[in-house]
């Protein structure tokens, strides 16, 4: 048998290039971004430190709570429009016959495709001249509906929730159905003894049996939107005139496009706040007194 | 978040479902679904009309069949958008980060579950709340650091941060799995002579086929798919990676549709071949990784 000695230099070296490769380029840069933000650095040339500027000046500029606002946005039409979504197809799509599977994968295939792609589909669909969805429009005869779907400010950050949508219902459906299948039949026959059945099973027995699935979904939904970088990037670039810039966008622009490290860092330990405030209340209102 | 301990071998899509579903779906709800899916997959199915339609057809008949089959569409955009060498770029590095990440993973995950020592509540802790970190926060810092030790617009600049941020998944996965190996198989492996890297390397390891599935399916649709790391730490044009260059490509031949679609097409159809083969797989493997994460 080996020695305890033996076993921790095992230790050590099995689990230190893991725990370095992750501290390195996931947490300590972190804590970088915290440092240069309370710094004015171009890249090259000195840095200066201004304190609290960098954060006084986001926090004072408009554009920052337009992206802010996009974002919360972008999470709201995530809860909203894939959850209830998702449960409904998972609902009925539970059992594992041919038609539920083939109908499945349909819905999950988007998933696999690449941001981009999605975005540059998408950025067709709604083209102003040729895109689908004004085709239709006019083809229906409704041609006053039509538009630059995304060019126009406050409709386009609509339009753009809908390829997000379209491409992470069918994890969360899939997701629903692992949690749905994994509820015991004993359960079932226990309710059904006790009188619960349809609407009346779906609520007090088959959704209070998933809502810890649903609260996980809820904190994907979270995360996951104020990830959202990629779709925008591709669709909008966070313009025209600002009016579809995300978080993200809004760090990526100030950085890389302005070239103000100091700034986009201070706006990228911002974003760090938020999602753990989001996840933090997100957690405090879903959790159930009981048990 | 809490975590669970089921692995994706036991988050079992196939078991019974069978009473749970409500009673026979009728042919009206039927209907709706197909018309749901439809919908939802009718822009792939635009994707790949329009890639093979001249700009003209285009633009007249957006929902019809091409009236003759453009196949140079194809041929001019792998051309012109340098899809080969874009192709080879994102092969090479989510192939060789998959494999760090497995590796590394597992490893990792094998030392937290097995043993007890004095950092360990601080190293499962840190993993914990990589899980949680927004990917984009740490673009700037990221970009700064490794421009400092040189690393930008090299292939390890996508590797290693693309390893980093899958490793904690990997990691919980691999916590999660090795639960159900019992200690006994490496007791016996440990009489019969083995070290812990051996016990690893020619027991444990070889144990771990389905959680190494799980693991590399969702690091491989990651790393592939992969746009915001490849925008900003890449630059040089031989190292581009798919979405990167197709982001470019429609940035350059934005007017040329059919041309672009022809490029999309192309970068689809690997990703789409892969879901149709492991579908199932692929499945399983997105609920494990996002119950988890």
């Amino acid at each position: 048998m080996p020695t305890a000695l033996r076993s921790k230099g095992f230790i050590a070296l099995a689990l230190l290039p893991a725990l370095l490769l992750f501290v390195v380029f996931v947490i300590v840069p972190i804590f970088w971004s915290a440092y240069y933000g309370v710094f004015e650095w171009k890249g090259i040339g000195a840095s200066k430190f201004i304190g609290a500027g960098n954060y006084r000046e986001i926090l004072q500029d408009p554009i920052f709570w337009r992206a802010l606002k996009n974002n919360l946005i972008l999470v709201i039409s995530a809860i909203i429009g894939q959850i209830p979504i998702a449960l409904l197809l998972a609902l009925v799509l539970v059992k594992n016959s041919f038609f539920s599977r083939f109908i499945r994968s349909a819905v999950f295939m988007p998933m696999v495709l690449s941001t981009v792609v999605v975005g540059l589909i998408w950025g067709y669909i709604y083209h102003p001249q040729f895109g689908l969805v004004n085709t239709i429009l006019e083809a229906v005869g409704l041609e006053s509906w039509t538009r630059a779907w995304l060019s126009v400010p406050h409709v386009n950050i609509f339009a753009i929730t809908i390829p997000i949508n379209w491409s992470n219902i069918g994890p969360y459906m899939i997701i629903f159905i692992a949690a749905l299948q994994n509820i015991s039949s004993e359960i079932y026959d226990a309710a059904h003894i006790d009188g619960a059945y349809g609407r009346k099973r779906l609520f007090y027995v088959t959704l209070p049996m998933i809502w810890s699935t649903v609260v996980v979904t809820m904190v994907l939904c979270i995360s996951g939107s104020l990830k959202a970088f990629d779709h925008v990037m591709v669709m909008t670039q966070g313009g025209p005139a600002q009016s579809t810039e995300l978080l993200a966008t809004y760090m990526y622009n100030n950085t890389f496009r302005v070239y103000r490290y100091g700034y986009g860092s201070a706006v990228s330990t911002i974003i760090m706040i938020i999602s753990a405030l989001l996840i933090g209340i997100n957690y405090i209102l879903t959790r159930r007194k009981e048990r | 978040m809490e975590l669970r301990t089921t692995t994706a071998a036991n988050i079992a899509i196939d078991s019974t479902g069978k009473k749970l579903a409500l009673k026979g779906l009728s042919v009206l709800g039927k209907l709706i679904l197909i018309g749901y899916a439809v919908l939802t997959l009718y822009p792939l199915y635009w994707l790949f009309i329009s890639a093979f339609k001249t700009n003209e057809d285009f633009f007249k008949n957006p929902y019809s069949l091409p009236h003759a089959w453009m196949i140079e569409n194809i041929t001019r955009a792998w051309k012109l958008g340098n899809m080969g060498r874009a192709m080879l770029n994102s092969t090479f590095v989510t192939i060789t980060a998959v494999i760090l990440t497995l590796v590394l993973g597992i490893l990792a995950g094998y030392v937290l579950s097995r043993f007890e020592f004095r950092f360990k509540k601080v190293a499962v802790t840190l993993f914990l709340a990589g899980l949680l970190i927004p990917i984009h926060s740490t673009l700037v810092p990221l970009f700064l650091m490794m421009n400092k030790i040189h690393l930008l617009d090299t292939y390890w600049a996508l590797i290693l941060p693309y390893t980093a941020f899958e490793l904690p998944l990997a990691v919980f996965l691999a916590i999660g799995y090795m639960a159900s190996i019992p200690r006994e198989i490496e007791e016996a492996a440990m009489i019969d002579g083995n070290g812990w890297w051996g016990v690893f390397g020619r027991v444990i390891f070889p144990l771990c086929s389905p959680i190494v599935a799980t693991i590399s399916i969702l690091a491989f649709l990651r790393f592939w798919n992969d746009f915001s790391f490849a925008l900003v730490f890449i630059n040089s044009q031989v190292l581009k990676t798919l979405p990167l260059s197709l982001s470019l490509f429609s940035d350059g031949f934005g007017t040329d549709y059919s041309l672009t679609m022809g490029a999309m097409a192309i970068a689809v159809i690997p990703t789409i071949a892969v879901y149709l083969i492991l579908q199932d797989q692929i499945m399983k493997g997105m609920v494990a990784g996002s119950v988890k994460g």
